[in-house]
């Protein structure tokens, strides 16, 4: 009986490998250099095949399929960590310093700025930004540590908090397609699909990609990956398998 | 005792560790982190030796860090550990564990190049640059502990990368005397130490860590060559500030000292390795200089050679959390002495939440000793717990 006890921490061991989700795994079919330096996050834009991209460094771009930069905000935020755009305005999120800059879609004027105190780590603040049409809220997740999906009113404010721990190491980038909610993981390399009403995880790929941070789906309805410390587009099929 | 053990175990998985905190007004952002970590240490002696002072438990980090920015102008990072704090004032230092660890304030306006000015890591070394808490020993290899060059100073620091990061270039001039330098005053020689630093990585930039934590799926490289050079030549009857030469008085001498480095890591799928390899030439000005080891100046050409590499491989078995590190380093401390030190060691770590819970094991094998260097045991266990709140 008393060798028992030492049993137990090898059967956490063991517990704790098949604890990891398994994921099916996936490899891009193509891939291609930006100019965007250290992109951080991509969406769509709403009325033509360009991106909207966000860099580290925090600067706002357009960009066209090819991932070269048409144009620039005449801005210079902290660390621009995610975007998002609607028919009228670009979204975007600044990790370090908490903030949503609102931007007009056709001339990227700031138009409006909203602060959104968190008080978790520096570098493990507001990551992702994305619009969660079931709901028809505005979400943003914080990086890690823990994460967090927020519900944003309509004015931006929160309304609800949604803690997703446990579902990857961290989120890098957030997307909205095909009736899903779609979540990135750099640590991970992982693309998670959630229902987005409860937020549960409905399926999960696995890819190899260094330092993933923008994720979205195109016109032509293939996954695109960003990679920030490759400077890089990856385009991959879809549907998943 | 067992049964102690592993309810310790547990309470350590379940603790949680999501306790940085940051506050900010919109433009100024201010970090507060920091870190515990606690082993007991076993030894097995000489035969020769009876003092058992070292069998014991040992709280080695209690560390606070304070890290800000301003704008994107202006960064600051205050490190402190309070464990080691009050031998600061008086005694020696431990190079490899300072009480004040980082007090330096960085300008990053000039986009093309940031300054750093105050007291911090000098970018020499890059197993020196790893952060202690991202390995899975309870020390560094002997070599870049600090006893054979300084791994802080205070002084200036310009520092650039190029080609998206995989590039970064390191210049920059301290007082030369090291972690002793935060008492106040230069030797009397009023001599600086200049240090700089290139390295180089593919297809990627690459942090400077041990561990592949995010099992890189394409393989990844990075080397580095670095050099520092001093020339203290002391004014007759002077001294250097006690404790500054460090244990083996190679860390300061009375003359000129070049000392040069190459490192290399690698890593892939969870595997990793370093190499890294130093030397000293030293050329003391005096002839009856104790780095002469009292030989006659036609044997000893008026210089001394001091160096040594250390060589790791590490494996990161994510769905298991664990890692397992291999080290095995070789030190000469002078060229002039016969023979040479060779220490192997094994690392092994589980992750109850990362890096930032961690349970650490390390056991230390002395293959070979130096003459000038005798060590009182064989082998040592070190078993502890490392928490960050970050």
């Amino acid at each position: 009986m008393r060798q028992l006890y030492w049993i137990l921490p090898f059967l956490f061991l063991l517990a704790s490998a098949f604890i990891v989700k398994k994921a099916t795994h996936i490899k891009p079919k193509e891939s291609f250099f930006t100019n965007v330096p250290e992109p951080s996050d991509i969406c769509n834009h709403p009325n033509n095949n360009n991106y909207f991209m966000v860099s580290d460094n925090g600067y706002l771009f357009e960009v066209d399929e090819n991932g070269q930069i048409i144009r620039k905000a005449d801005f210079e935020g902290f660390d621009c960590e995610g975007v998002h755009a609607d028919e009228n305005f670009v979204y975007v999120v600044e990790e370090m310093v908490r903030k949503i800059r609102v931007f007009d879609l056709n001339t990227l004027e700031l138009v409006r700025t909203v602060h959104l105190p968190y008080q978790g780590g520096r570098n493990k603040g507001y990551e992702a930004i994305t619009f969660n049409k079931a709901k028809n809220r505005m979400v943003i997740l914080t990086e890690k540590d823990p994460i967090y999906l927020f519900e944003l009113n309509e004015d931006l404010s929160i309304y609800n908090e949604i803690l997703l721990d446990g579902i990857a190491r961290d989120i890098s980038a957030a997307t909205y397609h095909a009736d899903h909610l779609w979540l990135l993981s750099d640590e991970d390399r992982t693309v998670f699909k959630l229902d987005p009403n409860n937020y549960k995880v409905l399926a999960a790929w696995k890819f190899p990609i260094i330092n993933p941070e923008g994720l979205v789906f195109n016109k032509k309805d293939q996954m695109v990956i960003v990679s920030d410390d490759m400077e890089k587009f990856f385009i991959f099929e879809t549907p998943l398998p | 005792m067992r049964k102690l053990i592993l309810v310790v175990l547990l309470i350590i998985a379940y603790v949680p560790t999501n306790a940085q905190l940051s506050l900010g007004n919109g433009q100024h952002v201010l970090e507060i982190t920091g870190g515990v970590s606690t082993y007991y240490n076993q030894r097995i002696l000489k035969e020769t030796s009876d003092n058992k002072n070292k069998d014991r438990f040992r709280l080695r980090d209690a560390q606070l860090q304070l890290e800000g920015r301003y704008k994107n102008t202006i960064a600051y990072e205050l490190q402190v550990d309070f464990v080691d704090l009050a031998s600061f004032a008086t005694g020696a230092i431990d190079p490899e564990n300072p009480g004040l660890m980082d007090a330096f304030v960085t300008y990053k306006g000039l986009g093309f190049m940031d300054i750093q000015m105050g007291y911090g890591k000098l970018f020499y070394s890059r197993s020196s640059l790893v952060p202690f808490q991202y390995t899975t020993f309870w020390q560094r290899a002997q070599i870049v502990r600090g006893d054979m060059f300084s791994r802080r100073d205070v002084g200036i620091t310009l520092m650039s990368d190029f080609w998206r990061q995989r590039i970064n270039l390191y210049g920059g001039v301290y007082t030369g005397l090291g972690e002793l330098s935060i008492r106040g005053d230069n030797d009397a020689s009023g001599q600086p130490e200049f240090v700089g630093r290139i390295d180089i990585a593919y297809p990627s930039r690459f942090r400077y860590r041990d561990i592949d934590d995010k099992i890189t799926p394409i393989p990844m490289f990075q080397l580095g060559v670095n050099g520092r050079y001093a020339n203290k030549q002391l004014p007759e009857g002077r001294s250097f500030p006690a404790f500054s030469t460090g244990e083996f008085g190679l860390k300061v001498i009375n003359g000129e000292r070049y000392l040069y480095g190459m490192d290399a890591a690698f890593q892939y799928m969870g595997f990793s390795a370093q190499f890294e390899i130093h030397q000293m030439h030293a050329i003391p000005q005096l002839e009856n200089d104790a780095l002469f080891q009292g030989l006659p100046i036609d044997q000893t050409d008026g210089f001394v050679l001091a160096g040594g590499y250390v060589t790791q491989l590490n494996y990161h078995y994510r769905p298991w959390k664990s890692i397992i590190s291999l080290r095995f380093e070789e030190l000469d401390l002078n060229d002039l002495v016969p023979g040479n030190s060779q220490r192997l060691s094994i690392g092994a770590a589980y992750q109850f939440r990362g890096f930032d819970s961690m349970l650490k094991f390390q056991y230390f094998r002395i293959l070979r000793e130096e003459s000038i260097d005798p060590i009182r045991w064989t082998e040592q266990f070190r078993i502890g717990w490392q928490y960050n709140f970050k």
